[in-house]
């Protein structure tokens, strides 16, 4: 008897007790619905993480910084002495340090990653922004490679800039693409908010609004309390051309951190603004010309990323790369999708029991049935057999309907959480997965788990005394 | 004609707890090819047993057990599976018939065994069928035959695989005597037609005396 053979057997034997055997396949079912769509959770959340991590070059990436880090201080989420986090004395970065990172092996861009505060102004609408001098190097990367509408600038002295689609909607502008699922509200109308073209808002103007200290700011304290009607600060406006709309940012993007205006690097040093983060930056002068906040740092191999890193350290600053976190992140991801699957594994065993259950029932209705099959010449593996494909046919049926059961589940399930849990302008979000590896690999653990329910009772099965069960009512 | 069957000094003792209960004490007996052995008796005196040990369905407790001279005794789980599957054919009081399978699913389970391919196995079914007067009946079910119409799809299921030894287990015991004597003729003919040893256990005296070239009585677990 071949497995073909044995397989229709055991489908036509399970056919045979439909009502009982659908029972015991809809325990399977529920078994797997749950713990693929727990799983598919994690794998899901898994994807959209490392999706950005991908997406954001996150893998060839990392910033420089004066000081070290001690990051597993601050992963561990105590941040009352931050200070004490700061390893050592603070190394400026100067522009000898970013040449000397530009010119190390590997390092396919350097610069500095520092923001200001300005004002945009477009559409008859004033927001505030941070504006960030970016180099035209950077059009190679995701996501400046693919805008949304136009290209992004590719001179460092151009004076065009590239906008941010959430910055051109707090503009009143929303730019229409495929995948746009936005209804205006009463609210919007209200606000003149209006839904335009991709192409519409390239090549127009966008006046940037900078703020600068007046030139006569007295740098003695003093010297400012005796002034009268003195005005410290001054405005400059200036006009650039739009060229270019970065695409929305992904609820797990690191890109959304990002200023809501890049404007080319050169072009940005012509603009006065203020630089400083608190009043002692502006009274004591600490802040030292041609030092940076943060230096980013672009490898072009993933692998090539440890071996950079350590040559910056050498020279005694501070490297963050969220990289090197991926390791605990994925650890935490493990943890995550066992304890899910744990207790969808439980609902299996669950299951498990009731295929069990009636492999039994049914050897004991079967009995005098497996009597005559010895006695026509079934030897005992055979018999074993049989009853080993009647549990694998319960768990492969179980499988592919739990497989069903589970992608319904979870598509109900993504539908409530983009509709009622997550803001009703974010982009919709897919959270859960089903990598061919969680399908083909549901299907396998429910093959393995009805066999290993299977096995006592085949054996059974191939161990009763033919003439007793003959003999058997 | 050639020795098919030699048994010697075959004892058969069950336990219950710690009670022996002899089956079958010493049998000594051979029979040869082509023959017709009826075993008689009254109940209880071991005659099914002694069937059941050729059929290789139980092993003796001692003695020996020679099926064309391979010894039943020292055979592995699988050769008996083997022995019974090939090598004889066995038919029972109850017909033992698997109660939702047509008499054609019957009748083809010793061929699935065998491993015989799909189209030949329903062909000798139909064969097999059709030679015990029963093609018409092919798609019903056991319980939608007479006693006599399903003795006879149980012969025809013990001939599939063609043993050389047809062993019947009181095969009239649940039939009026009409349906008895076509059964009876049946066994008959495919003992003098087609060659077939038969090895028959009643307590009908008479028709054994009438059919057989020996009878065997068994008394007590013994020859008598």
């Amino acid at each position: 008897m071949n497995l073909q053979e044995m397989t229709i057997m055991g489908f036509s034997n399970l056919w045979r007790t439909r009502l009982r055997s659908s029972l015991t396949i809809i325990g399977v079912v529920i078994g797997i619905g749950a713990l693929t769509s727990m799983v598919s959770f994690g794998t899901g959340l898994q994807k959209n993480v490392t999706d950005a991590f991908r997406e954001n070059d996150l893998f060839t990436s990392m910033n420089v910084t004066p000081k070290k880090f001690n990051v597993e201080e601050m992963m561990g989420g105590d941040v009352s002495g931050l200070a004490e986090m700061l390893e050592g004395d603070p190394e400026p970065l100067t522009d000898s340090i970013l040449f000397a990172i530009r010119a190390m092996d590997h390092v396919e861009i350097a610069f500095p990653e520092e923001t200001f505060a300005g004002k945009l102004k477009l559409n008859g609408k004033e927001i505030s922004r941070s504006i960030q001098p970016f180099p035209a190097a950077m059009r190679r990367y995701s996501p400046y490679n693919e805008l949304l509408a136009g290209e992004f600038y590719s001179s460092d002295t151009s004076h065009t800039v590239v906008i941010r689609w959430e910055a051109l909607k707090d503009l009143g502008l929303i730019m229409d693409y495929p995948d746009l699922d936005y209804t205006l509200s009463k609210e919007d109308s209200i606000r003149g908010v209006r839904i335009i073209t991709a192409d519409s808002v390239i090549g127009k103007e966008i006046i940037l609004v900078t703020a600068s200290l007046n030139d006569d700011f007295p740098r003695n304290p003093l010297s400012i309390l005796m002034k009268r009607d003195f005005e410290p600060f001054q405005e400059q406006e200036r006009a650039y051309t739009i060229c270019g709309v970065v695409n929305r940012s992904g609820e797990f993007s690191f890109d959304r951190f990002r200023g809501g205006l890049m404007i080319p690097e050169i072009t940005a040093r012509e603009i006065p603004r203020l630089n400083f983060s608190s009043i002692w930056d502006i009274l004591g002068d600490s802040k030292d010309e041609g030092t940076y906040a943060s230096i980013y740092v672009r490898v072009d191999e993933m692998e090539e990323l440890t071996e950079v890193r350590k040559q910056i350290e050498a020279m005694g600053v501070g490297v963050f790369a969220i990289a090197d976190q991926l390791q605990e992140i994925k650890r935490g991801f493990l943890i995550m999708d066992s304890l899910l699957g744990a207790i969808g594994t439980i609902a299996l065993i669950i299951a498990a029991l009731g295929i069990i259950n009636t492999m039994l029932m049914s050897i004991l209705e079967r009995t005098r049935e497996i009597g005559i099959m010895k006695a026509v010449g079934g030897s005992e593996n055979e018999i074993k057999f049989i009853f080993f494909i009647e549990a694998a046919c319960i768990g492969f049926v179980g499988a592919i309907f739990g497989l069903m059961l589970g992608w319904v589940v979870t598509r109900i399930a993504n539908q409530v959480m983009n509709t009622v849990i997550l803001p009703a302008d974010q982009e919709y979000l897919d959270l859960f997965y089903f990598p061919l590896w969680l399908i083909f690999g549901a299907v396998a653990f429910s093959i393995v788990i009805s066999l290993a329910a299977g096995l006592y009772p085949a054996i059974r099965a191939a161990r009763i005394d033919p003439v007793r069960a003959l003999r058997h009512d | 004609m050639s020795e098919v069957l030699n048994i010697s000094n075959l004892s058969k003792i069950y336990q219950k707890g710690t009670i022996e209960i002899p089956a079958l004490r010493d049998i000594n007996c051979e029979v040869d090819k082509g023959s017709y052995l009826s075993i008689v008796g009254k109940s209880g005196s071991g005659k099914s047993t002694l069937l059941n040990l050729i059929g290789g369905l139980d092993k003796p407790t001692s003695g020996t057990i020679q099926f064309n001279e391979q010894e039943l005794g020292s055979m592995t789980r699988y050769q008996l599976a083997l022995h019974r599957r090939f090598a004889v054919g066995m038919i029972f009081q109850s017909f033992n018939l698997i109660p939702n399978r047509t008499a054609l699913e019957n009748i083809i389970l010793p061929l699935v065994f065998a491993g015989i391919p799909k189209r030949q196995r329903k062909q000798r079914a139909t064969e097999l069928l059709d030679q015990v007067g029963l093609s018409e009946r092919i798609n019903h079910l056991p319980s939608e035959l007479s006693g006599g119409e399903a003795q006879r799809v149980a012969i025809a299921r013990a001939m599939a695989n063609e043993p050389e030894m047809i062993l019947a287990d009181e095969p009239t015991g649940n039939l009026d005597s009409g349906t008895s004597a076509e059964i009876i003729d049946l066994l008959v003919s495919l003992n003098k037609e087609k060659g077939l040893t038969i090895l028959m256990v009643t307590h009908d005296k008479e028709t054994a005396e009438a059919v057989s070239d020996s009878i065997i009585t068994l008394k007590d677990g013994r020859i008598v």
